[in-house]
């Protein structure tokens, strides 16, 4: 079937729903076909690299003979005690600490499990207000980080290695002479922050060395929303959200539960005005204007496909339309033009009615990618429609190095006309990540001496004279400001592991010529900040991680009267991006960031929430585009942006604006360490300082070439019947069960079981009168699809990575996956999420079929798992309709590296190769939980064992506990009206459930049929 | 003609058939025997570093098993004492001897002792010192008489089998919680009666699926 003839099938009024998760699917290759018919994706279960069946047999032999003759003795195992046993330890106890997880401006409270002095996992700080006790998947991977065995692990100078003592002798002799000329020719460049300390000493810098340079850069920042304000109101402001008082939130290219800043209060907040126990209560309603899909715009209940930089023109429209409905809007903040025919003017009205109606209890929000000008007009619309002190309020940046490209401009002027004799970059990776246009990597050549502070030997760090490593924040004292100004330390879990500095050090030695303890600097800080008895508040701050009552005085901006000479001298593009000059938009990555984390395996394993794909970036284009184009998935394209060209495969993606071309920062590098380098292709490369987020020019040409991409969305499709297409149509609607909040008024059990099912089982029933029973609800109204859960269960259950040619063959490891569905048409579709992890079933089809008794159910309802019984016969795994198990094709974890291995958690097994591995609910939390009550002789309390997917969900979708008490929190959420099980027709009474997930439209929208 | 076959050799297929199967018994007897951890494991007794006697410290002084193992009522594991706890003694008693020279060594050069491992639970099995002792199990029950070793040797064979048997029957392994780490300790006559007392007091109910113990 073509894709024409299936689109024509995809009528977004077709009832009900179809949905669809690949392009693959509509057309009903025959990839695709064989995907869902099979168990494993093919060649999944061949053996094929890394060595051929005969060398496998050939070492298989030569191993059995040694192992015949090793295997007589017992291998003698020592025990290694402390000499002096320190106060707090005790082995076989983990502890948790305090700390904070600096992220350029934002901080994130975390407490940290440490197993005999070795942090293994991170938690999300409950005290912390930007954390709230939770973490995503950056913050999950970011353990990862620390034991990464490509850090620099000591001091080179020319890329020989020299020592600390040698580089502090260097500096301090060229420190006095800098000290009598105020600093003239020294410059810095450092990354972003907001930390008491960081910015007391660079206070004290900028006393010290008057004369010198001081830049900050971020590839991926909030400075337009900054610039933007400041436009506004002529203040420095940071806007701090409050979600859970929105009834409507208009989203402008902004993916604010996910990749934007604070996404884990953004998305908790969201999550708050979302959440639905009832008929009878009521949601927000969440409408995106977005050029390519993000999880926000999975979310939308109105989502309108439109080019970045047409998002301007669309504000302008609405704020048109708002005046028509008497909202107080400048016509001086206006464009004199008429508006554009191309965007869908019913839609802007029916949504300037619904902000007018909620009018302080809306919320108009836009994404960092959006030039200041946009900012400028969303604070004055947000200021009339009267949110601002309700939905948003405001605060002055504190303690904080706001990050400027500005800034980095300047400094390379300097550094080409050979001003800059001295330049210390602290932190960042400038060489790869600055403006193509600035050629930084050049410029590092005509300082006399470059210094790169930074925890790799990057490709900035080799270019340098001098590569100092850098402590990572689990190793370092240090302190930072949260977004509403908070203060909270970081504080080391482990001593450094190299032999590193950490910022605060290296900026204090850089002021004042000699290596402080950060210990002793970042004290003196906190004197000031404390109030009262200090040793009692210190104490109390690292016990807490954050000071109590320090968030700075909400402002109470106005708007600027050169607002309206700012929006005149700043008009948005009438026209939008055509064929001949297209619009490219640079994305950060949700894998890399901005490359920061591409070294980090789990990260790059981790399939984009989007795209699916894994392990690369790719040119994402719309349908359309590419059709017109000429080109189809994994073909390569040459990308052209002003003479600089790259080649990207292509992939195509639903519901993205036509003529835009999407590409993710942060890949391609080449000193990134053995995970990281050569994956993707770098797109800083396109990238000029004029247009760093988004621009209009660019030009894609086909070429012959054809490049592979890994991506899961096919992979594990759930399929019930041995056909694939036919049943999965039938199917898909009782996998994903949706409504609108009127359809669920209407028909509250709509999400229930269509018919019950006869126990016609073969086997007996299980008798769980007494004890616990575990069982799991996850709530898809506000499951966001942002991936933290499947990185926190990563870390949690010791999974480990495959690599791309394995996830190509359908090999990744995940026990918790995201599918995501579409439904509607290719252009404007709905997207929808669904974790989908071992279901724990009552009747399960995996116990009935092993052969050695490896896995089985436990008195607690449990599907288990006995790792060390299975032969890897993989019947299991062939009768799971939920394709949720796992195996290991290979001894994945031989080759970690021994420094990576201390990431892992000690009370899970590491599998070994030809063993089947899934969910088990966290086993080894809930042995602990109960054995901690049975100490303690009482039951376990609900809420008490809390599995990792759960703690970490920053919107608490996912709920487990005891469902033989009808008091339980779980308990509760399974009698809701919109329970349902996963393909329970096949009588396989899962124990994880789902709660349906509903859209709130706008009946008006609705009505003249505007979907999506 | 003669026939080729003597008549006795109408006996032969019997014998021989009876003969494979003794063999075959005999074969599988041997690793049933010799191949499991009783045989093994038991009695396993490796040389330590330290010739450190556990009969003169807890049999014939009377030390108290968590004098040292301090741990073990509150961590999965009983934790082997840092060299600090032998110096709280031998500072004073017997400096100089030349037997507690490697505790001096490592005192001195902050090194530490490696002992050996005697008990040994595979890694994929999880075994928590606490939970066991919360609920009455003593020391001697899987250790033994450690009291009346010089060089302390395994006594039980941990194997699965064995964990299982006490799994599912644990009344004689039952003592009230003050005599967990008397070694000398024998049920007395109404043993049954306490242990059923000790199992509704202490909520005892030792989980005997998979997930009790592997994870």
């Amino acid at each position: 079937m073509s894709t024409e003839k299936a689109l024509q099938q995809l009528s977004p009024t077709a009832d009900p729903k179809k949905y669809w998760t690949s392009l693959g699917q509509i057309e009903q290759s025959p990839e695709f076909q064989k995907m869902v018919e099979r168990e494993f994706p093919e060649g999944a279960s061949e053996m094929t690299d890394p060595m051929s069946r005969r060398r496998f047999i050939n070492l298989m032999g030569a191993s059995m003979a040694l192992a015949g003759l090793a295997s007589c003795r017992r291998p003698v195992e020592k025990i290694i005690p402390y000499v002096i046993q320190p106060e707090q330890i005790t082995p076989g106890i983990a502890q948790r600490y305090a700390t904070t997880m600096p992220f350029g401006l934002s901080a994130f409270g975390l407490t940290v499990e440490s197993h005999e002095g070795r942090p293994t996992k991170l938690e999300g700080n409950h005290l912390h207000p930007a954390s709230m006790g939770r973490a995503d998947a950056f913050i999950q991977a970011s353990i990862l980080d620390l034991y990464d065995p490509d850090r620099s692990q000591l001091v080179q100078k020319n890329g020989k290695k020299a020592t600390w003592a040698a580089f502090v002798d260097f500096w301090s002799k060229l420190y006095v002479s800098y000290l009598n000329n105020g600093g003239q020719g020294l410059a810095i460049l450092s990354e972003s922050f907001a930390s008491p300390t960081l910015y007391r000493l660079k206070q004290n810098f900028t006393q010290t060395f008057p004369k010198a340079v001081w830049a900050t850069y971020e590839p991926v920042s909030d400075e337009n929303i900054f610039a933007g304000i400041s436009a506004a109101t002529g203040q420095s402001l940071q806007p701090n959200y409050d979600y859970s008082k929105a009834n409507v939130v208009l989203a402008l290219d902004s993916d604010f539960l996910m990749m934007d800043s604070e996404n884990l209060t953004a998305a908790r907040g969201f999550a708050t005005g979302r959440r639905v126990a009832s008929e009878t209560d009521s949601m927000n309603r969440l409408y995106v204007v977005e050029p390519a899909f993000t999880i926000t715009g999975g979310m939308a209940d109105h989502r309108l496909r439109l080019q970045s930089g047409q998002v301007g023109t669309f504000l302008a429209t609405l704020a048109k339309a708002l005046q028509r409905q008497n909202v107080k809007v400048d016509n001086r903040w206006l464009p004199a033009q008429n508006e554009p025919s191309s965007i869908d003017t019913a839609w802007i009205k029916e949504l300037a009615r619904d902000l007018v109606a909620n009018q302080s209890q809306s919320l108009i929000v836009a994404g960092r990618r959006q030039p200041a000008e946009v900012h400028a007009l969303v604070f004055a619309l947000n200021q009339s429609l009267g949110n601002i002190g309700k939905t948003v309020v405001y605060r002055a940046l504190k303690d904080a190095a706001a990050p400027s490209t500005e800034s980095l401009v300047e400094l390379s002027k300097a550094l080409k006309s050979g001003e800059v004799e001295t330049l210390f970059i602290l932190g960042g990776n400038p060489a790869y990540s600055a403006p193509a246009d600035l050629a930084f990597d050049k410029l590092l050549t005509t300082a006399k001496q470059t210094i790169h502070f930074g925890k790799n030997a990057d490709e900035t760090g080799c270019l340098t004279t001098w590569q100092l490593p850098q402590s990572h924040y689990l190793e370092s004292w240090g302190d930072t400001r949260s977004a509403d100004g908070t203060a909270s330390v970081i504080q080391p879990l482990i001593e450094p592991l190299f032999d590193s500095r950490n910022t605060v050090e290296m900026l204090s030695l850089i002021t004042t010529g000699a290596l402080p303890k950060a210990y002793d600097v970042v004290r003196e800080t906190w004197n000031s900040l404390i109030p009262g008895n200090f040793e009692a508040g210190w104490r109390r701050v690292l016990h807490d991680g954050v000071l109590a009552d320090s968030a700075t005085p909400v402002k109470q901006p106005a708007i600027d009267k050169k607002l309206a000479t700012f929006l005149q001298a700043h008009p948005f593009p009438a026209t939008s991006a055509t064929a001949a000059s297209m619009e490219i938009i640079f994305t950060a990555s949700a894998s890399t960031f901005d490359g920061r984390f591409a070294n980090i395996g789990w990260l790059q394993e981790l399939p984009d929430p989007n795209t699916k794909l894994t392990w690369d970036n790719a040119a994402l284009l719309s349908h359309t585009t590419a059709q017109k184009l000429g080109v189809k998935n994994e073909d390569l394209v040459a990308v052209e942006l002003k003479g600089r060209m790259i080649s990207l495969p292509v992939w195509i993606m639903p519901g993205q604006a036509d003529w835009t071309v999407v590409v993710a920062l942060g890949y391609g590098r080449t000193k990134a360490g053995r995970i990281g380098n050569y994956i993707g292709q770098n797109t800083y490369t396109l990238r000029t300082s004029e247009s760093l987020h988004f621009t209009r020019g660019a030009k894609i040409t086909p070429t012959n070439g054809i490049y592979a991409l890994a991506c899961t969305q096919d992979f594990h499709g759930l399929d019930v019947e041995k056909l694939a297409s036919e049943g999965i149509d039938r199917r898909l609607p009782t996998l994903i069960r949706e409504a609108t909040l009127a359809e669920y008024r209407n028909h509250p059990e709509f999400a229930g079981q269509e018919s019950e099912f006869p126990n016609n089982s073969m086997w007996p029933d299980w008798k769980y009168d007494t004890g616990y029973q575990w069982g799991m609800s996850i709530d898809l109204n506000v499951c966001t699809g942002c991936n933290a859960c499947t990185i926190a269960c990563q870390s949690e259950n010791n999974i480990p990575i495959v690599g791309k040619r394995q996830v190509a063959k359908g090999r990744e490891m995940h026990w918790l996956r995201l599918d995501r569905y579409y439904s509607g048409n290719l252009d404007a579709p709905q997207m929808v999420f669904e974790p989908v992890g071992c279901q724990q079933c009552e009747m399960a089809p995996c116990e009935q079929v092993c052969p050695v008794a490896a896995t089985t159910h436990d008195a607690e309802g449990l599907n288990v798992m006995t790792y060390n019984r299975c032969v890897g016969t993989r019947y299991c795994s062939n009768n799971c309709p939920y394709k949720v198990r796992r195996f290991n094709f290979f001894n994945y974890t031989k080759d970690t590296p021994e420094i990576a291995r201390m990431a892992m958690n000690p009370d899970v097994t590491v599998r070994f190769r030809g063993v089947m591995e899934k969910c088990t609910y966290c086993l080894q939390r809930i042995n602990r939980g109960k054995q901690v009550a049975k100490k303690e002789n009482r039951e376990v309390r609900d809420g008490e064992i809390v599995v990792a997917c759960q703690q970490t969900c920053p919107t608490d979708a996912i709920v487990f506990g005891n469902i033989n008490d009808p008091d339980s929190q779980v308990s509760k959420m399974k009698k809701q009206n919109r329970d349902y099980g996963l393909l329970a027709e096949l009588n396989t009474r899962p124990r994880t459930s789902y709660l349906a997930k509903l859209r709130n439209p706008n009946p008006e929208l609705e009505l003249s049929n505007h979907r999506g | 003609m003669a026939q080729i076959f003597p008549k006795w050799t109408n006996k032969l297929p019997p014998v021989v058939a009876a003969g494979l199967l003794l063999a075959l018994l005999a074969v599988v007897g041997f690793f049933w025997y010799f191949g499991s951890p009783m045989y093994t494991d038991v009695g396993y007794q490796p040389v330590q570093p330290v010739p450190y006697s556990h009969k003169l410290h807890a049999g014939d002084m009377g030390m108290d098993c968590r004098y040292c193992h301090t741990a073990v009522e509150r961590s999965t594991v009983a934790m082997v004492p840092p060299t600090q706890t032998c110096m709280n003694c031998h500072t004073l008693v017997l400096p100089e001897s030349e037997l507690l020279k490697p505790v001096m060594k490592s005192w001195s050069e902050g090194t530490p002792i490696p002992w050996v491992k005697i008990h040994k639970v595979p890694d994929y099995a999880y075994f928590d010192h606490s939970a066991h002792l919360r609920v009455g199990v003593g020391c001697a029950s899987c250790h033994g008489r450690i009291d009346q070793m010089e060089v302390v040797q395994q006594d039980q064979p941990l194997s699965m089998g064995w964990c299982l048997e006490c799994h599912r029957n644990p009344d004689m392994s039952l003592r009230p919680i003050d005599q967990i780490t008397n070694m000398s300790w024998t049920p007395p006559v109404n043993q049954l009666e306490l242990a059923a007392k000790f199992k509704l007091e202490r909520n005892i109910n030792p989980p005997t699926n998979c997930s009790g113990c592997h994870r």
